[in-house]
């Protein structure tokens, strides 16, 4: 017993030593900005994503010098899509590794858990995906949206209906993880707001082989709107068997992700044929107007070898917009980049213009997109939009 | 009126379908719970490897896995019975959830192996036969490749039945689950024999994984929840019985469907746990019997 | 227990209240709470699993009940502290319900019973949304005055420590006698006249208030818990791998492994990146390959030719008659 006791405290100066070797304070010849994302675990392939929309960032950054005279370099800290572990994260880079920074994470729920850490760190964090509208609720000082949020999801997506035949009767079908439940609520108050008729509500568990069941159900309702809040797969699942159950409503709308997916349209890795005429938010499109979204496009397929979905875009010009406070800040400090990131007005990035309002919220544009002949056309804003809409969405029956 | 009996029946229709697919991995995981007593954390990681081998297959030759599924189940007959030989055959003595914990740590290789590998993306193919639905009257409709994977299940699983019960092998396993003790005395080389189960058991994972390709989407965890539902299978079934947990899938892709149909998806992995419970603790030796054939 | 093993473990934990005068980072601190805690977890399921040798699969559903009856007792209004209270007593009514239908069944057929229920707790929690927040999670008060890790982490400390008393005294005691029996045949012990389901219960229902207690102190220190963080078959097998691991039916086992593995864990992801859990797996299949009984368990053995049969681990079931087997693999009579 003696024996395993002294195992024990070697176990524990082992550990000891490891986790101080592990930490390098700040190098003088980098600039360190810590970076949170799920490189493993569930939402790994998002992760992945974002460490390649950072990576082009990065690039283009040192190509220009880096900031402050030093060479930057990102800290990563997966957090195996868990929220406790994004939370550790925190600690360890601004703790140990001394970052003045941070950006990330991914998912709503991790993003949510670290908001009170870098609050009370004080430590700006930039949020680039996160569109949960709790992940703002606490109105702190020190957080900063690149995305729209659910909320302006369903308002922008109701703003086009009522615009474009003013239908009645919605139906939600979302998965019921936090991304797909924040967008039920968020729509279902922003439905009852605007006078629309939720005539079904319906959770599923994603990653299910057979949704048929479910889409029956909502097929009994006889909705006119159906709005998703789905991942890509799930996405193409639901049209696919959509078709197979002849169900018509007239327009096939959705909260992005998803169906507004690069792939989506695509028939070996997405929905193919059924994903025509759906509807969808949108942040961002390879083909979107803003200056750089093709050369970052083009990058990205370089780098990856498939074309980037909003999400790598979003990790981009995240880090674009921390690089452009920290120059503006001439420092290295947390307070001064936090102020300076309150400031921020760029006029012209590939992700549109950026300016944070009072609550750390940055008034991204969200656009509807429907998907015409296999490809993503901007429906909405009338300004924006580079085709017009077809509805209502043709019967299964009379497609090709 | 009359719809709601279409509707239903279309539900039970296709809980019939995927709770074939289902019952071809719950007869892997009873072959191998039944001769070895061991609950196998990695038989969602096999099923997720038979997959992955077969989407490979696909992209080189681009064969339709509805005909190339052997090599997945070669493939996992072979992974299966190595991993029996090489992890545990040297534990066998142990208690049993130093077992488990060793199929435990067996599937986080896999898994994060797989995603080393393959990437954390999801991959799907696509197949023309998927398009393709079969109608039945105006009111019911049958995606072809569920119907394709339906007919392949159940004669895998005939096929299986028949080994257990008619062969030496066979007879050997059964042997074994009955008596692990007295099985040597007869002069059954207990080793082999289940290294040959867990063989085909596994086999019988990966080939679900190969029948499932088309129909569904290819990531590094996609074998979770068939792993927590051939729990399930397996325990509906009673003791190990290959023919209960057969029906046990069946029963269970129908429950869900109808718990989809009338209460709502998000219940349908619940309600499975619940009936779980319910066998247990009302009838704990299963549904179908309270011995082995 | 011999007592300079008890002074020992005493002067280790008081060293350890120490230890945030001496570092001062959250990250070092954060992590090594999370060591306590597990070890604590541990512990607490060494009674069930250890001494009683009843896999539990299943225990992050009391883990799970402490922290959502904090976050809801709160919400109607209750303080922090009583809330808690309030989780631990829903946790030990939790594991009474479960403990009665579970402990019918045997070996295996418990431990997935045991994740069934867990599993069900979850998706009750995740389907749910107006109750529990669903998969958006529920705001956690804080339940200590300053928002520091230091509290938690003495926290965490303090609960080691009690459960290591607990599992200490137990060991000791008749009780842990009889559970003791219980492990190695049930039926042996329920012919000399034990209360077989009446002590296992016990066992799980005490287990499960320090499970539940250190679920509500987890979810405090994050301010904020969903559904597949808390009640989720990773937290039950991290609990369960961190005891087995260690050397379950030992005292010092669920401490040592939780060092192990929690610390273990943390260099990996530091150190492998995306490739940690691969290394983790190794990790468990090189242990329990090498080190069967436990890292304690394979110490001991290597240091003490003689084997002192109440902290043994574990021995193979004697074999009974076939036709008995089948009914009673499953079925506790």
């Amino acid at each position: 017993m003696k024996r395993s006791f002294l195992l024990f405290l070697l176990a524990i100066s082992v550990f000891f030593w490891a986790s101080c070797h592990g930490s390098k304070g700040p190098q003088a010849d980098t600039f360190k900005i810590g970076v949170i994302t799920s490189l493993t675990g569930s939402n790994a392939a998002f992760g992945q994503a974002h460490k390649n929309g950072y990576t082009i960032a990065l690039e283009e950054i040192n190509a220009k010098g880096g900031l402050l005279g030093k060479k930057v370099e990102l800290d990563y800290y997966d957090d195996q899509s868990r929220p406790d572990q994004a939370v550790q994260g925190v600690s360890k880079l601004v703790d140990q590794d001394r970052v003045s920074i941070v950006l990330g994470a991914y998912s709503s729920e991790s993003t949510r858990a670290i908001v009170p850490v870098v609050t009370q760190k004080q430590i700006p964090l930039i949020i680039p995906t996160a569109v949960a509208d709790n992940v703002m609720e606490s109105n702190s000082p020190w957080i900063f949206r690149i995305c729209a949020g659910s909320g302006s999801f369903a308002t922008a997506t109701l703003d086009f209906l009522r615009n474009n035949g003013n239908p009645k009767k919605l139906a939600i079908v979302s998965e019921n993880t936090n991304f797909g439940q924040a967008n039920n609520k968020s729509m279902t108050e922003a439905a009852k707001t605007a006078g629309l008729e939720l005539v079904d509500s319906e959770s599923y568990q994603a990653s299910s082989p057979d949704y048929k069941s479910l889409l029956q159900r909502v097929k009994g309702k006889n909705p006119e709107v159906i709005y998703f809040a789905s991942y890509l797969l799930d996405a193409s699942t639901l049209m696919r068997q959509s078709e197979q159950l002849n169900l018509n409503p007239k327009y096939y709308t959705s909260a992005g992700t998803g169906f507004a997916a690069a792939e989506f349209p695509t028939p070996d890795k997405g929905a193919g044929k059924y994903a025509e005429y759906t509807f969808s938010v949108s942040q961002w499109l390879p083909s979107a107007k803003w200056k750089g979204s093709s050369e970052f496009d083009q990058k990205y397929f370089k780098l990856a070898g498939s074309h980037p979905a909003y999400h790598a875009m979003e990790a981009y010009a995240v880090l674009v917009v921390a690089a452009a406070a920290i120059e503006n800040a001439k420092s290295d400090q947390a307070q001064a980049i936090r102020d300076a990131l309150k400031q921020v007005n760029l006029a012209e990035t590939p992700f549109g213009p950026v300016q944070f309002d009072a609550r750390g919220q940055n008034q991204h544009p969200v656009l509807l997109t429907q998907v015409q002949g296999g490809q993503y056309k901007v429906v909405w804003p009338i300004e924006a939009a580079e085709s017009k809409p077809i509805i209502p969405a043709p019967e299964w029956s009379k497609r090709q | 009126m009359v719809n709601w009996l279409y509707v239903a029946l279309q539900a039970i229709l296709n809980g019939l379908l995927t709770g074939a697919l289902y019952a071809l991995i719950g007869m892997g995981m009873a072959l191998i719970f039944g001769v070895m007593r061991i609950v196998n954390f990695a038989h969602g990681a096999f099923l997720m490897l038979g997959m992955y081998a077969t989407y490979v297959l696909f992209q080189a030759t681009g064969g339709s896995p509805y005909y190339q599924f052997p090599v997945a189940g070669i493939l996992l007959f072979v992974v299966g019975y190595a991993t029996y030989m090489v992890l545990l055959r040297p534990i066998r003595g142990q208690v049993d959830f130093m077992v488990i914990l060793l199929t435990m740590g067996l599937a986080l290789i896999l898994t994060d192996g797989a995603q080393l590998i393959f990437g954390a993306d999801y991959h799907q193919i696509n197949i023309p036969l998927l398009s393709r639905n079969i109608h039945l009257g105006s009111q019911i409709s049958l995606n072809a490749p569920w119907l394709v994977s339906f007919a392949i299940a159940l004669v895998l699983a005939c096929a299986l039945y028949w080994v257990v019960t008619h062969t030496m092998f066979g007879r050997a396993a059964r042997a074994i689950a009955q008596n692990p003790y007295a099985a040597p005395l007869m002069g059954i080389n207990v080793n082999r024999v289940q290294a040959i189960s867990f063989g085909i058991g596994s086999a019988a994972a990966g080939i679900a994984g190969a029948l499932l390709l088309p129909v569904f989407y290819l990531f590094p965890e996609v074998g979770n929840q068939f792993k927590l539902k051939s729990f399930v299978m397996v325990v509906l079934g009673g003791m190990g019985s290959i023919q209960g947990a057969a029906i046990a899938g069946l029963v269970l892709g129908v429950v869900e469907s109808l718990t989809s149909l009338y209460w709502g998806n998000e219940w349908a992995l619940a309600v499975d746990f619940v009936l779980f419970i319910l066998v247990l603790s009302l009838k704990p030796s299963g549904i179908f019997g309270s011995q082995r054939a | 227990m011999r007592k300079w093993q008890a002074l020992i473990a005493a002067v280790f934990l008081s060293t350890a209240l120490f230890v945030p005068f001496l570092v001062s980072t959250d990250y070092t601190l954060q992590i090594l709470f999370r060591v306590f805690l597990f070890a604590a977890l541990g512990l607490a399921w060494n009674l069930v699993g250890g001494y009683a040798g009843q896999l539990s699969l299943g225990h992050a559903a009391y883990f799970g009940v402490g922290a959502y009856g904090l976050a809801l007792f709160s919400k109607l209004g209750i303080s922090p502290w009583a809330s808690v209270f309030l989780g631990v007593v829903l946790a030990m009514i939790s594991a009474a319900m479960i403990g009665i239908v579970s402990f019918r069944l045997r070996g295996p057929y418990f431990a997935l019973c045991t994740i069934a229920f867990a599993e069900v707790l979850r998706l009750v929690a995740k389907n749910l949304p107006s109750v529990t927040g669903g998969d958006v999670g529920m705001q956690v008060p804080l339940l200590f005055t300053h928002s520091t890790i230091r509290f938690f982490y003495w926290a965490g400390v303090l609960l080691t420590a009690f459960a290591f008393a607990l599992s200490a005294w137990i060991e000791r005691s008749r009780f842990g006698y009889y559970l003791m029996a219980i492990r190695e045949d049930q039926d042996t012990a329920l012919s000399v006249g034990v209360n077989a389901t009446r002590c296992k219960l016990w066992a799980l229902v005490i287990s499960a208030a320090i499970t539940g207690l250190g679920g509500a102190l987890y979810a405090s220190m994050f301010l904020f818990i969903v559904p597949d963080q808390v009640p989720a078959m990773d937290i039950s097998t991290e609990i369960a791998i961190v005891a087995m691991l260690g050397g379950a039916g030992s005292l010092l086992g669920p401490l040592l492994g939780s060092v192990v593995l929690e610390s273990a864990s943390e260099i990996f992801k530091n150190v492998f990146k995306e490739a940690n859990l691969l290394i983790y797996g190794v990790l468990i299949v090189v242990v329990v390959l090498f080190m069967p009984e436990g890292i304690v368990g394979a110490i001991t053995r290597k240091l003490s030719l003689f084997k002192k049969a109440p902290t043994a681990p574990f021995a193979a079931p004697l074999p009974v008659s076939a036709e008995e087997e089948s009914e009673r693999m499953v079925l506790n009579k």
